[in-house]
């Protein structure tokens, strides 16, 4: 997972490299979706997150379809 | 009794606490002669904790040498994504993980990185829990259920 100045940045990284397109997300989607996957990572405790858990951090972000499915 | 398996998942949870905890007060990800050390066990057994804890997923080990490479959010070796924090220099894998180095030390601070194109420098800045300076956009280039198949790339 990259940052890029701008989508056409995207674009154009994917063009050069023949790599398909895949999804873009902003920095504060970025930011909402590291602090819940990572926020326990460093207590005692902390175990993985079920993919039932991890669907419904993307989904808290907005990121939902087909791309986003943790089943394929 | 206390049975082989119940031994082996006691050295993985102190091995996973020992890697977390001296990358986290650090920002060195310790290898396994350091854990050995530090936990009074052999490098093999902490050597099979650390495949364990890979196997899990909880930590990535480089193909070649078995080396932990990042126990994520870290990342063992420098990358082109800082973060500074606390006086110290973390490296990730990702910008993700970037971001995901500041919510796990709960801690204000500044992530660069480039724009994986052109290069330009780009910031961005978590405070109080906030993102508080934000420039870009984030790209994911693999679906999300093809993550793992190969990380490295993802």
């Amino acid at each position: 997972m990259l940052l890029f100045r701008a989508e056409e940045h995207v674009d154009r990284w994917c063009e050069t490299r023949n790599i398909k397109r895949g999804a873009t997300l902003t920095p504060q989607q970025g930011w909402q979706l590291a602090d819940g996957w990572y926020r326990d990572k460093l207590k005692p405790e902390w175990r993985r997150h079920t993919l039932e858990e991890a669907a419904a951090l993307l989904a808290q972000v907005g990121l939902t379809g087909a791309f986003w499915n943790l089943r394929g | 009794m206390t049975q082989p398996d119940e031994v082996l998942g006691q050295l993985v949870r102190e091995v996973r606490l020992q890697v977390f905890r001296a990358a986290a007060e650090t920002a060195q990800v310790p290898q396994a002669p350091q854990i050995a050390a530090a936990l009074g066990r052999s490098e093999s057994e902490v050597h099979q904790a650390l495949q364990q804890l890979a196997a899990g997923k909880v930590l990535i080990l480089a193909p070649n040498n078995g080396a932990i490479w990042a126990p994520n959010p870290f990342c063992a070796v420098p990358s082109a994504f800082r973060v500074e924090t606390r006086g110290k220099t973390y490296y990730a894998i990702c910008i993700w993980d970037a971001l995901g180095i500041a919510a796990a030390l709960g801690q204000d601070a500044v992530i660069r990185t480039a724009c994986g194109d052109c290069s330009d420098p780009l910031v961005l800045e978590i405070a109080a829990g906030k993102l508080v300076r934000s420039e870009g956009v984030i790209h994911f280039a693999v679906p999300a259920h093809q993550w793992w198949d190969n990380i490295g790339f993802t």
